[in-house]
Order: structure tokens, then sequence, then C-alpha cells
């Protein structure tokens, strides 16, 4: 069973490590305008809300059915949505399509970068203080998902049944 | 781009708007950066007769190497200029990501000179730097700032510093605020902003921090990361939170609230001022600055009362300190203090000044603009600290220009015998007329700290230790089992620092200077690198000079030594401490309150016990000082050491004034 890089936004606080690893391990630079992972943050009147915004390797991905150069395919191995960035336009047809708008064109290279999971060990899972990124299978956490649901609806109705 | 540098520091002249920029290099190999490369800039542009508050003071922004790296903590942003609170340094340090923001667009520090002939702000975008009209920001909160700039530019991402009103108004204990409280609070850097007129520094850079060697460096880093996670206090902090452990703190008594100044002794008498609970019942969401694993702060959404940014001393400051029991008056108080830019620490320590002085019948309302200045009052509180910020009544304008000027203000109207022949401010708790933190002084190695620490206080201050304070707090849910062990393993660290049995025991004078000395070296390191104190063994996370050598090594491409690091460290500090003494600093002026002399602590672990003396915190400062190579009598750093440092230039300005220890006639070469 493949793997996916699983977001808990309750649990993220917002402290933008994951781009600070991203960047470092694919760029060899501390760039967030380069990372491939990019937390949303909006603070206004005081109320934090952070995001992390990174591709969710789609079962059916619009980037990878539009793309006009056929330039993005899936690893047979890790399951990712990858670009082949010899083909790749720099069009940004991925990057409007996304519906979580995570690729971006980048603007050194000319060429749109999205995750593509690290090759199967994603650094910015590793190093998540708040262990708000997991990288587990698909499968798993959506029963996870399931079951933290569950126990919250409980504790707000105040019984279990 | 160099490695690990922006490479350039921003100078900005605001009365002709001149722009230059200055080559990094030229400091970086003695200096670091950061606090370090401030400390030098100071030294070389302010002295005494520089006016806080005037265009000839000027006020430095620094990150260092470390800063918008993956390296723990890589936020932090040094502030320096000349303190129109102490009139010596002036100095706080804010976190955020508005430092990494400043070296994307390539740029190390932001020094501003001058004064602005009308309100603007500051615009860098990349390699565009802009001095933008802010009239219409004028009287602004932090927050709408912050907003309203943002929306101008077109760009969320963009990153702030600002002033909000008691900036404007040069309120002496204004903040540079970051995002939802952030700030850089201390010493009075937001008046000076403000006296500059300038409301905020935004930054925007899309470039990197290149580094030498990639993978060594990520290794370096994520090495920081694991040794944070894997320390002794990491659990209770990132998951129970500061909360909990200010909470532990104050039933400790290691939080003197009401101890260090005579108020109430008992811990809560409603227990309404229980931290943890109000965390649960409206906690919204941990959270803290850019790269930190720690995440210390704590957002909530309280019901009526809108969101906002606890943490630390937050809890204890406007509660303990000026006898309120009501946390969600706690909650307004911060918030405002958060929105209008005003030191929270020195706003409840100044109006706890007053209740003080109005307990006792020192003073009564015809001098407080009719308020009532009676302890917890809510009244009291919300108008002296709007009072402060606006400076709009002859109380209020009193008050934001600090303790002394109150002090002299009730003197002079107050007849002497009711003053019991003596002056008002001798209740202030104060150092150098900077007022205090909650933190009791009457600890050995705390009264050590508040002394010698060149800004006069002892938290976020870099000359203070922690051993003893965290020795043994009573955290919620610990067994008594659990306790004595984390007391036995600081007792150790002390014992392996020092060499001495008892350095770690609250109640022994042994080793505490070693250990304060100690701390400052380490925790400068963290102020020079760009990164966060709190991530050093200062409070148990554990980093080390390695860490910072290892990933500076890595991202340089050129060894630097442990050695060369420590080195660096007191080399700032020399140069901090020769300032302060140009500018008048002595031995004489390295003290705590007198009035706190002798009196043992009133509650909690140490009850009845501690109540460092005169004569102990004196016999302390010899042993510091001569661990530092300042001279015993003055204070001053001796010319050998300055020598040492390879800071004759220092040494030979300091002949010129008359006051360098030990100078025999040479002339350093110059």
């Amino acid at each position: 069973m493949y793997s996916v890089i699983n977001v808990d936004i309750e649990k993220c606080t917002g402290c933008r490590t994951c781009e600070l690893a991203c960047s470092l391990h694919n760029y060899g630079e501390c760039n967030p305008s380069r990372s491939r992972i990019f937390v949303v943050r909006d603070q206004d009147e005081g109320l934090i809300t952070t995001v992390p915004v990174v591709c969710q390797q789609c079962e059916k991905p619009l980037c990878l059915n539009m793309c006009p150069a056929q330039a993005i395919s899936r690893d047979p191995e890790t399951h990712a949505v990858v670009i082949d960035e010899d083909k790749c336009l720099g069009c940004r047809t991925c990057v409007y399509v996304c519906p979580f708008g995570a690729p971006s064109v980048d603007p050194r290279l000319g060429v749109a970068q999205k995750c593509d999971l690290c090759g199967g060990s994603p650094s910015c899972v590793a190093i998540c203080p708040k262990k708000a990124l997991s990288y587990v299978g698909a499968e798993e956490e959506s029963l996870r998902r399931k079951r933290t649901r569950v126990e919250r609806y409980l504790s707000v109705i105040g019984t279990r049944g | 781009m160099s490695q690990l540098y922006g490479g350039k520091i921003l100078w900005i002249d605001l009365s002709s708007g001149a722009v230059i920029t200055k080559d990094t290099s030229g400091y970086a190999r003695n200096y670091i950066g950061g606090r370090g490369i401030n400390a030098r800039i100071m030294y070389e542009n302010v002295g005494p007769q520089t006016d806080a508050l005037g265009p000839q003071n000027i006020i430095a922004f620094g990150t260092g190497p470390l800063s918008g790296t993956l390296f723990p903590g890589c936020s932090r942003t040094d502030v320096m200029c000349k303190s129109p609170v102490t009139n010596l340094i002036a100095n706080a340090n804010v976190g955020g990501d508005w430092a990494a923001e400043l070296k994307y667009a390539g740029f190390d520090h932001v020094v501003l000179t001058g004064r602005a002939e009308h309100p603007v702000y500051l615009s860098v975008r990349n390699d565009i730097v802009e001095l933008k009209d802010a009239r219409h920001l004028w009287g602004g909160t932090t927050w709408d700032t912050q907003r309203t700039i943002k929306a101008e530019l077109s760009d969320p991402e963009v990153k702030v510093l600002c002033i909000g009103p008691a900036g404007e108004n040069m309120s002496t204990f204004a903040t540079v605020h970051s995002n939802v409280g952030n700030s850089a609070s201390r010493t009075g850097v937001g008046a000076v902003l403000g006296s500059k007129n300038v409301k905020a520094l935004a930054v925007r850079g899309t470039g990197g921090v290149a580094v030498a060697d990639p993978d060594a460096f990520f290794e370096a880093c994520v090495a920081a990361h694991d040794t944070i996670k894997g320390a002794d206090y990491y659990e209770e902090l990132a998951t129970l939170g500061v909360v909990q452990a200010e909470y532990a703190y104050v039933l400790s008594g290691i939080e003197a609230g009401s101890d260090a100044h005579d108020g109430v002794r008992d811990l809560d008498p409603q227990g309404t001022t229980d931290y943890p609970a109000f965390w649960k019942e409206y906690g919204h969401k941990r959270t803290g600055c850019m790269g930190c694993p720690v995440h210390c702060m704590e957002n909530y959404d309280v019901p009526g009362h809108g969101s906002a940014v606890m943490s630390c001393e937050l809890y204890t400051q406007l509660t303990w300190e000026v006898r309120n029991f009501d946390m969600h008056l706690l909650y307004d108080l911060v918030k405002q203090c958060m929105l209008m830019g005003i030191d929270n620490t020195s706003t409840a320590t100044m109006i706890q000044f007053v209740m003080q002085l109005y307990d006792l019948g020192i003073i009564d309302e015809s001098l407080t603009d009719g308020i009532r200045m009676e302890w917890g009052s809510k009244e009291a509180i919300h108008g002296a600290l709007n009072a402060m910020v606006l400076r709009n009544t002859e109380f209020g304008d009193v008050l934001a220009q600090g303790m002394k000027a109150t002090a002299e203000y009730f003197d002079s109207r107050v007849p002497s015998e009711r003053r019991g022949g003596t002056s008002t401010y001798e209740h202030a708790m104060q150092v150098n007329n900077n007022p205090m933190y909650g933190i009791n002084p009457r600890m050995n190695a705390m009264a050590l700290g508040y002394a010698i620490g060149r800004r006069s206080d002892c938290i976020t201050d870099l000359d203070t230790n922690q051993f003893d304070t965290i020795t043994a707090p009573i955290y919620p849910g610990w067994t008594e089992e659990h306790r004595l062990a984390e007391v036995e393993y600081n007792y150790q660290t002390a014992r392996d620092l020092t060499g001495l049995q008892n350095a770690g025991d609250p109640e022994s004078l042994e080793g505490k200077a070693q250990i304060v000395h100690d701390m400052g070296i380490h925790t400068g390191l963290s102020d020079m690198a760009g990164t966060c104190k709190w991530h050093t063994k200062w409070l148990f996370l554990d980093l080390r000079p390695e860490h910072y050598a290892k990933a500076l090594t890595a991202g340089l491409g050129r060894e630097v030594s442990e050695d060369d690091l420590l080195r660096a460290s007191l080399r700032m500090r020399h140069v901090e401490r020769a300032l302060e003494c140009k500018m008048g600093r002595r031995r004489e002026n390295d003290t705590i309150p007198a009035k706190e002399f002798g009196k043992p602590v009133s509650r909690g672990l140490w009850k009845g016990k501690l109540g460092v003396t005169r004569e102990q915190l004196e016999g302390m400062k010899d042993e510091y000082y001569t661990l530092r190579g300042w001279d015993l009598e003055t204070g001053v750093p001796t010319a050998a050491t300055l020598h040492e440092f390879g800071l004759d230039d220092i040494a030979s300005d300091l002949a010129e004034r008359g006051i360098l220890p030990g100078w025999t006639g040479e002339d350093f070469g110059r």
C-alpha cells in the first residue's frame, strides 16, 4: 500500500520548518519561496490559523491529466505524481487546475515543481516537530480520521452511547 | 549572496532619505552577526551625549547567520539602540518570521539614523528599498498596521515589524511588534523607532540562504532539532506549554509575584489564576516562531474578549504584580498591551509601583488624574495603562517617562514626612531605572543576574542563569520522585560546569558567578547566530556550542570552532560593557533595589530562606568581574582584557575618556 503526506492542521503550529527542510533538501538552500510545501498563515484579529499546503498525490490528478506537455506521470514505486523537468513547458496549467494550488513554477528553473515525496522518505515529515505531517498509508489515515472524529463527537455530545 | 549571510547591511539616514549598503563581511568574523554586530555598530555610533529620543540615536535590527535557515529557532532579530529607559544600551529581541524574510531579501541588518520629516514606513522588497508615507497609519494598532501594509503592498507574505500608539507617543516602554505577540519589548526600542517617525519595517524577500555544504548543513540542523526534542524539559514545554511551566514557577515561589514587592502572600486567594485551567477552557492552538520545535506561545479564543497570544511572563505580570486575580482582565490587558505596542512587564511593574505608593498613603488620587490606584482594580489598571500609552494626562505623561521621572514627580509634590523622609524611588522595583521582572531577585544567582545584566533585567537577558530557579519547580502532575530526579540532574549539571559540589543549590553562593558568567556566554552565542536563546542550556533545551559550530562550519564552508564562538560571544559582551561604561555605568550601578536585600522568600519551596544580602551580592560580583576580566573597583573592562580580545581601539577610546583601568599610557598602536 502506498503512502501520502497527511496534514493535521490542528497540530500545526505554523513553524514552517517543513518549508526550510524541503528547500534545503531539494535545492541546497533555505528558501521558503522554493519549497514544495507551503504553510498558509492567517492571523487576523489575533486568531492564528496555519495550514500546510502540499500535494496530496490525487488518485485522479488534474495536473497529470491536463498537462499539455504530458510531463506529469505517476511514479510506480512511491505513487507520487512527478514532473519530468525536461518536458515541462512552465505553462502553469498544473498550478491552475490543482485543487490545493500545490505546484508552483520555479522562477530560476522555469519549470513546474511539486512534492515528489523525496523518493519515499519526505524530509518535511521527518522534521515536523509537532507531527502535524505524517507519511502513512492513505487508507490507514482515512480510518484514523474516522476514529478521531468520533472521539470528538462523543466528547461534544457528552455521552458514549 | 554569500554563504549563510545576506551579505549587506542596509543603512538609512531618515533625515535625508539616503540609503546606503555596507558589507556585512567586515563585521562577521569577529562578531558573527545579530547582537554581536549590533553591539559593534552601537559602540561606533552612540555615546554618553547621544539623546536616546533624538535623531542622533541609531537603531539597528540584526539577524544572524543562522536566521532563516533550518537550524532550530532561526527566527530572531536583535534590536539595539540607546535606551530611553536606562540611558544605557537598549536591547530587545523579537521572533516571528521577520528575520528570515530580511535574509531572503539579501540583508543581514537594517540600521536607521536621523529622523523622518513625517511618519514613514520602510519597505524592502528584495533589492527595492523605499521609505513610504505612513501618515495614514499613524495612530493604528500593531495588528491593524500589519494588515493595512500587507493590503497596500498587495502581498500577504510581507513580514512587518511595527510600533503601536505607545511607540508613536514615545512612551519609554514601547515595543516593536510583529505578527500576534512577537515583540521586542524591553528597554524602549519602540519609543526610539517612534522618535524617528518610523511606523513600520515591511520586508519581503524571495531569495534564499545559501549554504556551502547542503548535506552536512542539513545533518547539523537535524541533529540540533533532535537534541532539543530529546532534552529533559522538551516534553513539558512542547506538550503542556509555558502556561504550565509558568504556573509551576509561581507555585514554587520562583516567580516572585507579590513576594518581591511586599504584596499579598496568599498564592491565589480564590483559586482564580489557574493558568492551565484557562488554557484548557479557551485555548485555540499552540503556536510559535519560524523554525522552532518548541512553539512556546498559546493562542486563545475567548468569547467576548477575542483572540490573542499568551506566553511565559505574560501570565504572571499583570496578575501577581498588581494583585489582579481575574484571568479575563489579565487577558484583556495583555491584548491591549500588544495592540498598543507597550511592554507588559514594564507596565505591570510601573502600575505596581504606583499602587504600592497609593496603598501606603504616600500618594492619593490628586496625583493620579483622579484614578483610585487600588490593588487589583480594573479601572485603575486600565486607566494607568491607557494613560501611559496615550500620554494625554499629566499622570500618564509622567508614567510614560519611567520610574525615576515618576518618583521625582511624586517627590516634588508629596511632603518629605509622608514619604518617610526618603524618595519614593526607594519603592521602585528597578535596576538602572528599568522595571524588573517577576522573577525573584532574592535568589542568589538571580540577584547577580539582575545586577550585572546589561539591560538590568534577568530573564531574556543574557547574563543570568536558571539553575537555581528551575532546580525544583513543582510541576502539576509531577511526583516528588520525578521532581527530585530533575533536581539531581540540575545539580549535576552545575557541578560539571563549576567543579563545585553545591553550585546547583539555590541556598549556596558557591559557583553562582561562574554559572552566570557561563550562561551569559552561551545565550550570547544564540543572539549572535540569530537563533532563540531558549534552545540553549539556558532553559535546558541543551543546544551546545558544538551544535552552532557544526552548522556554521557546514554552512560557511570554513572551520568555525567552539572556541571561536565562545570567544566571539565574550568579545561582544566586552564591547557592550565598554559601551555601557562609556555611557556612565560603573560597579555601583550593578545592583538590585536596596529594599530587597536580606529579605527571605515568603512562600513556595524556599519560604523563609534565601534573601541575598548586599555583602553576598558584592562577593558574587567580585567573582564575576574576575571571571570576565573587568576591573574590581570600577567594573570597567581592563586594558588587558580588551587587548586580549583585539579591542585596542576601544581601549584607546576608554583611555582617552580617562576611564580605562590599568592603563599605563601605551597608545594601543592607534
